[in-house]
C-alpha cells in the first residue's frame, strides 16, 4: 500500500525583501499505488517543492496531504518512503557498502542483518564487486547506482526522485531507467519523480503532471498508455514526447 | 605495475638522501667541535657517551615519563574542552560571533606569558606545565573544529533528514566525520607546540621533567647533557610522527582522493 493524495495544496515562501513568493497554488495530485508519476514543468515552477511536501520535508500552508490514505501529520511509516536527490550525495568517507548501510542506520537495524541487506541490495543494482570502493573510485553511473541502492535498502514502497539521473550521460541514463523499472516492478513500488526531460517522463511514467510556473499550478495531467518496457526509439514514444513538449 | 616501481625507487632515493644529510651534518658538527671548547660545543662522540650514561640512569625515564604525561594531560584536556566548544560555536552563529574576539586575544598571548601566569597561579607543580600546554593547544583545536563545522555539507544533513535521523545521529554521522580532518591537523600541530612549550614551562616552574633537567644541565654548564636531551627529544618527535601520526592519518583518511593520483 503506497498512495499519495494532495488536495488543494498551496505554498508560499518568505522572501528576503519581506514579500512572499507564491510557489504552489491549489495543487491536486492523485498517485495510485504501484504507479509511476512524473512531474514536469519549467524551472522554478515548484516541482521540487511539491516533492518535498510529499516527503514531509516542507509543510504546505494550505491544503491536505494524504499518504496511504492517512493525513501526513498522523502518518508514522516514513521508513517506507525514500527520497533520491539530483546529486548522488554519497558520503565521501564511507565505502559504497557503508553508504548503502546509511539508509538502515536510522532504522536501528542490527549489524548482522544490515550487512546482509546491504550485500543483497548492492547485488540488486549490480555493484557487488565494488562494495569496498570509495565514492571517488567509482564512475558517475556507479555512484548513481550506489545512491539507488541506499534508497532501496530500506525496502520502501514509495520512492520520490528529484531529477535523479540528470547528471548522467544519455546511455547510462537509459540504463538506469531500465534498472528502475525492473526494481519498481520487483518491489511493487510507487514512484513519483521530477524531471526536465520529456523523454524520461514518457519512458518511465504512467501519469504525467505538467506544472505551470509562478505560481505553480497543475496545467494538465495526462496518462501514458504504453506497455512496459518502452523503447525510447519507438515511434509511439516519440509521438508522446513530441506532444508533451508542445504543451510545455 | 610501473607506477609501483617508481614509488619504491622514489622512497629509496629519499632514504639515501636522508642518510647523506645526516652524515654531512655529523661531519660539520665534528669539525666545528674541534675548534671550540667542550662546554661550548661538545663533539658527537662526547654527546653520545653523555647520552648513553644518561639513558642508563633511572631518573632519565622518570623525567621522560613526567614530561610526556604533562604534555599528554594538557593535550587531552585541550581536546575535551576544545572539540565540544568548537562544535557549539560552529552550531550557533550568535555565540560564535560573540566569542570570536576572545579567541583572537588568546591566540596573540605568547606561551611564555602563559608560563609566567601559570607559575603565579600554580607554583612549582605539574599543573603549571599542563596549563601552558592547554592554553597553547586548546585555541588551535577549538578554531579548527569551529572552522570545520562551517564546511559541513548542508546536502548531507538534508539526506540524513530524509532518513529521519535524530540530531544525535546527524552529529555523529555527518558532523564528526566532516570535522575529523581539520581536527586531526590541529591536534597534530597542537601536540607539537604543546611539547615544545612544555619545556619552557618546565624550566620555569617544575622540579622534575626534561625541561627542568635541561636547565639544571645548563646551570652546571654540562653542555653535552643539554645536547643529549635535545637529541632525545628530536628523535622522539620524529618517531612519533613516523610511527604513530602518519600511519594513523593514512588509516583515517584512506577515503580521500589524493591529488595527482589519477
Ligand atoms: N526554501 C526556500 N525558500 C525560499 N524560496 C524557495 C525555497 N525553495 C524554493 N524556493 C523558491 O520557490 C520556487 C520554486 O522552487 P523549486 O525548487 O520548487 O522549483 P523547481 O520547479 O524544482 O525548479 P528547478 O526545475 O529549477 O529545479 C523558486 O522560485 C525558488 O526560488
Ligand atoms: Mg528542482
Amino acid at each position: 500500500m503506497a498512495s499519495v493524495k494532495l488536495q488543494c495544496v498551496s505554498k508560499w515562501f518568505a522572501r528576503r525583501d519581506g514579500d512572499s513568493l507564491h510557489v504552489l497554488q491549489n495543487v491536486d495530485l492523485n498517485v495510485p499505488e504501484k504507479s509511476i508519476t512524473a512531474i514536469v514543468g519549467a524551472s522554478g515552477s515548484g516541482k521540487s517543492t511539491l516533492l518535498n511536501i510529499i516527503a514531509g520535508l516542507v509543510q504546505p500552508d494550505r491544503g491536505c496531504v494524504f499518504l496511504n490514505g492517512v493525513k501526513a501529520s498522523d502518518f508514522k511509516d516514513w521508513g517506507s518512503m525514500t527520497y533520491m536527490f539530483q546529486e548522488d550525495r554519497l558520503l565521501p568517507w564511507r565505502t559504497a557498502a557503508r553508504n548503502v548501510a546509511f539508509g538502515l542506520e536510522a532504522q536501528g537495524v542490527k549489524r548482522a542483518e544490515r550487512k546482509e541487506r546491504v550485500a543483497e541490495t548492492l547485488a540488486l543494482v549490480g555493484l557487488d564487486q565494488f562494495a569496498d570502493s570509495y565514492p571517488h573510485e567509482l564512475s558517475g553511473g556507479m555512484r548513481s547506482r550506489v545512491a539507488l541502492a541506499r534508497s532501496l535498502v530500506t525496502r520502501p514502497t514509495m520512492m520520490l526522485m528529484d531529477e535523479p539521473f540528470s547528471k548522467l550521460d544519455p546511455t547510462i541514463r537509459s540504463q538506469m531507467h531500465t534498472e528502475v523499472l525492473r526494481i519498481a516492478e520487483l518491489m511493487s513500488m510507487t514512484i513519483v519523480f521530477v524531471t526536465h526531460d520529456v523523454e524520461e517522463a514518457v519512458v518511465l511514467a504512467k501519469q504525467i503532471v505538467v506544472l505551470n510556473p509562478r505560481p505553480g499550478r497543475v496545467r494538465e495531467t495526462r496518462t501514458v498508455d504504453l506497455s512496459y518496457p518502452r523503447d525510447p526509439a519507438a515511434p509511439e514514444v516519440h509521438e508522446q514526447a513530441r506532444s508533451l513538449r508542445a504543451s510545455l | 605495475m610501473p607506477i609501483r616501481h617508481t614509488a619504491r625507487e622514489r622512497r629509496f632515493r629519499v632514504l639515501v638522501l636522508r642518510v647523506a644529510l645526516l652524515a654531512v651534518l655529523l661531519a660539520i658538527w665534528q669539525i666545528a667541535s674541534l675548534g671550540a671548547p667542550a662546554f661550548v660545543l661538545p663533539g658527537p662522540a662526547r654527546v653520545y657517551s653523555a647520552w648513553s650514561s644518561l639513558v642508563a640512569t633511572d631518573s632519565f625515564w622518570t623525567d621522560f615519563g613526567i614530561t610526556f604525561w604533562r604534555v599528554f594531560m594538557g593535550f587531552v584536556i585541550a581536546t575535551v574542552v576544545g572539540v565540544p566548544l568548537g562544535l557549539v560555536l560552529g552550531a550557533s552563529e550568535k555565540l560564535g560571533e560573540f566569542f570570536e574576539p576572545v579567541l583572537s586575544v588568546i591566540n596573540t598571548v605568547s606561551s611564555s606569558i602563559w608560563a609566567i601566569f601559570a607559575l603565579i597561579w600554580f607554583g612549582l607543580s605539574d599543573w603549571t606545565t599542563i596549563f601552558v600546554v592547554f592554553m597553547t593547544a586548546m585555541p588551535l583545536i577549538l578554531t579548527n573544529v569551529w572552522q570545520g563545522t562551517r564546511t559541513v555539507n548542508a546536502d548531507f544533513v538534508e539526506l540524513a533528514q530524509t532518513f529521519r535521523m535524530s540530531r544525535a545521529q546527524v552529529l555523529t554521522k555527518i558532523y564528526l566525520p566532516t570535522i575529523l580532518p581539520p581536527f586531526f591537523s590541529a591536534a597534530r600541530l597542537a601536540f607539537g607546540f604543546g611539547a615544545r612549550v612544555s619545556l619552557v614551562a618546565e624550566t620555569l616552574g617544575a622540579s622534575s621533567g626534561i625541561g627542568y633537567r635541561l636547565r639544571q644541565a645548563a646551570d652546571l654548564v654540562q653542555t653535552d647533557q643539554v645536547f643529549a636531551w635535545t637529541l632525545t627529544l628530536v628523535a622522539l618527535m620524529i618517531a612519533l610522527e613516523a610511527l604513530v601520526l602518519k600511519p594513523l592519518e593514512q588509516r583515517l583518511f584512506a577515503w580521500k582522493k589524493r591529488p595527482g593520483a589519477q
